[in-house]
């Protein structure tokens, strides 16, 4: 709290140096608003500052001051001389009161009144001495910080605690350390000087590597250098601020908020003197301001409750920050009631977020963590503070956007403890240098989990469905290449396996990202990019390292989004859908054959269809105007992956789908598994039904439909009956869609997909009888998923007995007819 | 307004003139980085002492082309809006007065140049484009649509 004091003192008392010569020119002329309004502000920034340092005769005066020319400035009242010598002997007073602190000599607080009388008689009956209000209910008032020209820096330098006397201070002692003010710009400029002369240095370095030069230049040119490395560290102290500063506005708000909510708080503020870069402060302020709101508007219970619960009437709200290695993390917990699991899960299910069953699956710390999803919040009531739910979900956005990562833990009852960690400067960040051709581009440390060569045993990379996915100890990661999100030429000449890194973003799933090499890993001062290099969406910034050679900076996110990476919404969903797989496998499974496609790549069908395997001789296969078929059994069926003039002894799946047959060429047949029927990924893309996942790897599930359709676009149409109309009532059933309209189209039959009731249909297909109920005297044919005649409707029929379904559309038409 | 300056420079054999005003210098660049995925004019970075310049292609920036392959020599540095910019030009001639001041365009424009050109300025004896640099890095497409 001294060091508060302390720097209140200073800044007071420099404020009031700056507005002395403001004194007598607006005397001269009181009309002038634009010096009206820096009173207005210093007295603003007293009153608001010493509200939490406890020193209400400062406040009393500033309240006052403040009133009067908040009156002049609304024009009620004139700034005759009379006033304007008012309010300069409170100025006078807050000065002379600010050198006293501390001293023995008190100014009795009985003069304060003469004072403060003076300023009301002036008034004409303006009241001044009404009880003095709790801070005013305007908006602005709890955002108080002192009133610092936002392009300045403070410097503070180490004149240490010699005692200096000031002329205009009579004797009193100076207690906070020396500062000066400079302009922002003129530090910006000493730290480009800094890093010009880094640069020079280097080159110097070089030439004379290359060179040789005697051990005495040598000697002198290392005194340098050393002296060069320690001027930049210090330049680079001066973007370093004290957490203080972060913590300057906290006190007030506290008070106001409690006061308002009706609660007890006693606010313990620790580390403020752990230093952080400027920048990160300004970023860190509103995050901060948020969770402290949250924290007594939500956690903090009312004082009654408080007892009821055995504790103390005031809550204790906590802000510690500390320096670890390259971070800083703030701390906030208070002792409150707890983060309230079940309500934040019931407003996400109420939300849509996941079903009420995916939520029994859900972890302790993956229900606290939807306090950060965007329109949650277990706030009961909306107030003015907060529980609007909108926040939580844009202080995480804020934190990661500069690289910090925020976490939660809360027991109920107990308090709940929000953690904020983010990096100690924003501008210079350990980064990796790539290379992608013959380019180079840094990524930011923080953001690489992991570096792994190409051909390491650990990682096992594979391309499914036209998506690369790189398995490292049983993790699976979308796969992608630097080159190609940025549209550079792959560096074919280079030899050597490529380096792939495992990527973590702010946002989606960590993923991995190809690049040619990682050259070195170097301490990066990172600037802002130009409008036209951040349109691009991957660059988070550029580097001058100490080559010389501009360089970007990756932005981990933006290439995760340039590479339509799934984000982290899918990741939420992906896990209790995919423990309901599990689960769902031993009941809904269908076996598929694991084969050899001719090109060596591993593939499913679903056993069903296959109706056998065979060894062909290469003269059954006869390519007849562009179609080949395949002669088995006096029999002529199309045949699918012929290459060119067949030779040796080609094996085949003759596929049937009850009907027609088909000859599918393959190179051998590996397994028959089990699998579930729900596909892991669905894909409809030409004879891709979807991904499975088989153990470690996955598979590509061949659609059975496209492969029929297929065979079936090259045939010869044949003709036949008038078709039957067939509607598949449940269209969004897999099976029904990719399995069984195949099976009836090839057969000759019509599919239209739709409820019951739709176009006139000949009969009706469902998985459920009951669901089909409009059906007037359209007969309905009720598949069911399983063997046993016992597990579906009385008149269902087991969806993989095709003759018995054939014969019963057949069946049914004719009973219609 | 006589009193101002301009730098008078060509761009794809168009004379053209920039108020120095916007000017910082106008230096010879080294290498240039190329940046991935950025329009065609942005032709990368470059390195000017510690500073790290953008280096906008107006002639592609005009034209909407890809601009010459020609080596890029000459670059007219300008700080907008807190960002270092490199904009190359094809020559420098000078840099005075500009004595009759800046006078509306006469005849009908190459419309590629017309959302740049701001007037002409009168320089040797020659009519020169008046140019605005931040004109060149405004939003992609603002300027183009215009």
């Amino acid at each position: 709290m001294d060091e508060i004091l302390g720097e209140f003192i200073a800044e007071t008392l420099e404020t009031l140096e700056t507005l002395s010569g403001e004194i007598v020119a607006w005397e001269a002329d009181p009309s002038e608003s634009a010096r009206l309004d820096a009173f207005f502000r210093f007295f603003h920034t007293v009153k608001g500052s010493c509200g939490f340092l406890n020193l209400p005769r400062f406040e009393r005066l500033a309240h006052c001051a403040e009133d009067v020319l908040a009156a002049v400035r609304r024009g009620e009242r004139i700034a005759d001389p009379a006033t304007v010598s008012a309010v300069l002997a409170v100025m006078d007073r807050i000065g002379a009161l600010a050198r006293s602190i501390g001293e023995e000599e008190q100014i009795p607080e009985s003069e304060d009144d003469a004072l403060l009388d003076a300023l009301s008689m002036n008034s004409g009956g303006f009241e001044i001495f009404a009880p003095l209000p709790v801070a005013t209910p305007t908006g602005d008032e709890i955002a108080i910080a002192p009133a610092e020209d936002e392009d300045e820096v403070r410097v503070d330098t180490p004149v240490a605690e010699a005692p200096t006397r000031r002329s205009s201070d009579g004797g009193s002692r100076e207690r906070a350390p020396r500062t000066i003010r400079l302009p922002l710009a003129l530090i910006d400029q000493l730290m480009n000087g800094i890093s010009d002369m880094v640069l020079a240095r280097n080159d110097l370095a070089r030439k004379m590597r290359d060179h040789g030069v005697g051990p005495d230049l040598e000697g002198s040119f290392e005194r340098l250098s050393a002296n060069v490395a320690d001027l930049r560290d210090m330049i680079s102290k001066t973007r370093m601020q004290r957490v203080d500063r972060l913590y300057a506005a906290i006190p007030r708000m506290v008070r106001d908020l409690t006061r308002e909510l009706g609660k007890k708080a006693t606010l313990e503020l620790d580390g403020g003197d752990v230093e952080m870069d400027r920048e990160m402060v300004e970023m860190v302020v509103d995050p901060l301001t948020h969770i402290v709101r949250n924290a007594l508007d939500h956690g903090v219970e009312a004082p009654a409750d408080r007892i009821a619960a055995g504790k103390s009437e005031a809550g204790t709200l906590r802000i510690v920050a500390r320096q670890s290695g390259n971070q800083i993390v703030i701390e906030i917990s208070d002792d409150g009631r707890g983060i309230n699991r079940a309500a934040l899960v019931e407003k996400a299910i109420a939300a849509r977020l996941f079903s009420a069953a995916e939520a029994s699956l859900l972890s302790d710390g993956e229900k606290l963590n939807l306090i950060f999803h965007p329109g949650l919040s277990t706030a009961a009531a909306v107030t003015s503070i907060s529980g609007r739910g909108v926040g939580m979900d844009v202080v995480r956005a804020n934190i990661e956007q500069i690289g910090g990562v925020i976490g939660v833990t809360s027991a109920a009852g107990q308090g709940t403890t929000i953690t904020m960690r983010v990096p100690l400067t924003l501008t210079i960040i350990p980064g990796l240098i790539v290379r992608s051709g013959a380019l180079f581009f840094a990524m930011p440390r923080g953001n690489v989990v992991e570096l792994l060569h190409q051909n390491s045993s650990m990682i096992a990379i594979e391309t499914i469905g036209g998506a690369r996915i790189a398995t490292i100890r049983g993790e699976r990661y979308s796969l992608i290449e630097l080159e190609d999100i940025l549209g550079l030429e792959r560096n074919t000449e280079l030899s050597g396996p490529r380096t792939l890194m495992v990527v973590r973003s702010s946002i989606g799933q960590p993923y991995v990202l190809g690049v040619e090499a990682v050259d070195s890993n170097e301490e990066l001062v990172i600037r802002p990019a130009s409008p036209a290099i951040t349109a691009a969406g991957v660059f988070a910034g550029m580097t001058l390292p100490d080559n010389g050679q501009p360089m970007l900076l990756l932005d981990a996110a933006g290439l995760a989004q340039k590479a339509e990476l799934p984000l982290r919404e899918a990741d939420s969903k992906a896990r209790p859908t995919a423990i309901k797989a599990d689960a769902d496998v031993r009941a809904e499974t269908i076996q598929a054959l694991v084969f050899c496609e001719r090109d060596g790549k591993q593939r499913l069908l679903p056993l069903a269809v296959v109706d056998r395997v065979e060894d062909l001789d290469a003269g059954q296969i006869t390519i007849s105007d562009g179609i080949a078929f395949a002669r088995i059994d006096g029999r002529l069926m199309p045949a699918l992956n012929t290459q060119g003039a067949e030779t040796g002894t080609p094996k085949s799946l003759r596929l049937h789908d009850g009907h027609e047959q088909i000859s599918y060429l393959i190179e051998d047949v590996v397994d028959i598994i089990e699998v579930p029927r729900k596909l892991d990924a669905q894909l409809s893309q030409g004879r891709i039904a979807g991904l499975v996942m088989v153990g470690d790897t996955q598979l590509e599930m061949i659609d059975p439909f496209a492969v029929f359709a297929e065979a079936a676009g090259r045939r010869v149409g044949a003709g036949g009956t008038r078709p039957i109309q067939c509607l598949i009532a449940d269209a969004e059933d897999p099976w029904m869609r990719n399995i069984l309209a195949p099976l009836l189209l090839q057969a000759g039959h019509d599919v239209s997909f739709g409820a019951a009731g739709d176009g006139t249909p000949d009969i009706i297909l469902c998985s459920d009888e009951a669901a089909v109920c409009a059906a007037g005297d359209v007969p309905v044919l009720a598949l069911r998923e399983v063997a046993d005649p016992a597990a579906g409707g009385p008149a269902s029929i087991y969806r993989y007995d095709r003759e018995t379904i054939m014969a019963a559309i057949a069946q049914a038409v004719r009973r219609a007819a | 307004m006589t009193d101002t300056l301009f730098l008078f420079a060509s761009i794809a054999g168009v004379p053209i003139a920039i108020r120095t005003a916007e000017i910082e210098a106008v230096v010879r660049l080294g290498d240039v980085v190329p940046i991935p995925l950025v329009q065609n004019h942005v032709r990368g970075l470059a390195a000017l002492r510690s500073r790290v310049l953008t280096v906008i292609d107006m002639e592609a920036r005009i034209f909407g082309t890809c601009g010459h392959a020609s080596l890029i020599t000459l670059a007219v540095i300008a700080d907008i809006a807190a960002h270092s910019y490199g904009f190359i030009v094809d020559s420098v001639s000078d840099i005075t007065q500009a004595p009759n001041g800046i006078q509306p365009i006469r005849g009908r424009i190459d419309p590629a140049w017309a959302p740049y050109a701001a007037g002409l300025v009168e320089h040797d004896g020659r009519s020169h484009l008046l140019l605005s640099l931040t004109d060149f890095v405004a939003a992609p497409g603002t300027a183009l649509a215009a």
